[in-house]
């Protein structure tokens, strides 16, 4: 029993204590690559925190025995043993409901989540396919309009697709600068990390480290764009070319939320000298992240390893060989030597 | 899917780029001169067109002469207007370069840019 309790301690306080961590300083925005991985093992672990719990509520610590036969046989005696009292099966059952409930929940959202982007993007194809014109020198698509836009639409056909604007407002380098952001976008698949993310705070909204995960991660994906297309083209020009478009693309303060911070920390990281965490930190970040996802597997494993050794059949499920008859299993609980309960 | 999408968009084209009214024939002519196509085909796009409202259609004679309902330019206003509406809460289905924002917060942009541009012209 203690180790679900012990899962969803470390599951709240992973998500409590887990975003002021990783939102402390600007470290992350110092490489972001490493700060998407930091948030995707963050959630991750949470949400596999809560699917263990469930689990380990469900199914008594399963051993780990060397043979199949051993193991499915153990197994019996101790479901049997759990679920032959009122208690124990009410444990049980939660358990199985919470951890199939998350799992459908999650699954749900993401798929959800997924079609409907592709649905979405589908239509939009279809409206450029009328309303836009296949720039070859650029490999784009170029729409008639005033208002400085580009974005890119990930997944298959993915096209990159600009305003008639936004060619008036950049120059060459400038242009290309974006346009390789844009690509780094679809090559990372960074719909994809978004779509996990989105799903993810759609299906706990309750959760705050979900939605901030979804936040930050938006955010880190722009700088990780921003760093791919600073490798090619000197950062004052990503910066520029931001700028520049800002300006094309000026909406009516009522039309819309927060944009401009995100934008406004760009700029200024990228008119700062570079400044990537070294190998050190970043290899700490790795670590921690990777202990973030491998801390609730081990916690619920370690039950499993301290009864490879000392296995027996419960004594409850010994004596009643009726009910075990009843259920179908009569041969395995016969299989169990003679006595083993008693030592 | 994507071939009547391109199909639809060949025949708006050539809608849009004839002056007045046209007949499914003389679509016809003009799409045949960069590919082999069949009457039928091009009459069932049109009418598809017609029926989603992209296409008006007038009987004369025996045919129909179909204009556009809408200019390239509205359809295009209409598209980019959804877009830049989408925002950022849209993001697995689209990423843009830079969120729309509002005229003071992109004053404040060119601000920042503008103290990088002059600090690195000074220790220059």
């Amino acid at each position: 029993m203690t180790v679900p309790v012990v899962l969803v301690v470390f599951a709240i306080v992973a998500s409590v204590l887990g975003p002021r961590l990783l939102r402390r300083g600007d470290w992350l925005s110092r490489s972001p690559r490493m700060g998407i991985f930091a948030w995707q093992a963050l959630s991750g672990s949470v949400l596999l925190s809560a699917l263990l719990a469930g689990a380990a509520l469900a199914v008594p610590a399963l051993p780990a025995t060397a043979s199949l036969a051993e193991f499915l046989q153990s197994c019996l005696m101790l479901l049997k043993a759990q679920y032959s009292t009122p208690g124990g099966a009410a444990a049980g059952i939660t358990g199985a409901v919470l951890a199939v409930t998350v799992l459908a929940r999650y699954g749900f959202c993401l798929a959800r989540c997924v079609v409907s982007a592709r649905s979405s993007r589908l239509e939009q194809l279809r409206s450029l396919a009328l309303v836009a014109r296949r720039n070859d020198r650029y490999g784009v698509l170029v729409v008639d309009h005033p208002v400085a836009a580009a974005y890119c639409l990930p997944g298959r056909g993915r096209q990159i697709v600009l305003t008639t604007a936004v060619l008036d407002a950049l120059d060459e380098e400038q242009l290309s600068a974006v346009l390789a952001h844009e690509r780094a976008h679809l090559r990372g698949r960074h719909d994809l990390v978004m779509a996990g993310a989105e799903a993810l705070e759609q299906a706990f909204p309750r959760v705050p480290a979900f939605r901030a995960a979804r936040l930050e991660l938006a955010r880190l994906i722009e700088l990780q764009a921003d760093d791919t297309a600073v490798r090619r083209y000197p950062r004052l020009t990503v910066a520029s070319a931001l700028v520049r478009l800002a300006e094309g693309g000026a909406a009516p303060a009522s039309a819309l939320g927060a944009g401009g911070h995100s934008a406004l920390m760009r700029v200024r990281r990228l008119a700062a000298p570079s400044n990537p965490l070294g190998p050190g930190r970043r290899a700490a970040i790795a670590l921690a992240a990777a202990a973030l996802l491998a801390g609730p597997v081990v916690l619920a494993a370690v039950p499993a390893a301290g009864i490879a050794h000392d296995y027996s059949c419960p004594p409850a499920a010994v004596a009643s060989h009726e009910d075990m008859a009843a259920l179908g299993c009569l041969p395995a609980a016969q299989a169990c030597p003679e006595g083993a309960g008693r030592s | 899917m994507r071939q009547l999408g391109q199909l639809e968009a060949a025949v708006m084209e050539r809608v849009w780029s004839a002056d007045a009214a046209v007949s499914v024939r003389e679509v016809l002519d003009a799409l045949q001169q960069e590919r082999t196509i069949a009457y039928t085909t091009v009459m069932t796009v049109m009418d598809n067109l017609h029926t989603k409202g992209l296409l008006v259609r007038q009987k004369e004679g025996r045919a129909y002469r179909y204009r556009a309902a809408r200019t390239r330019e509205q359809h295009a206003a209409e598209y980019m207007q959804n877009v830049l509406a989408s925002g950022s809460d849209r993001t697995a289905t689209l990423l843009h370069f830079l969120e729309q924002m509002p005229a003071d917060e992109v004053a404040e942009l060119r601000r920042a840019l503008d103290q990088a541009g002059n600090g690195e012209a000074a220790t220059s």
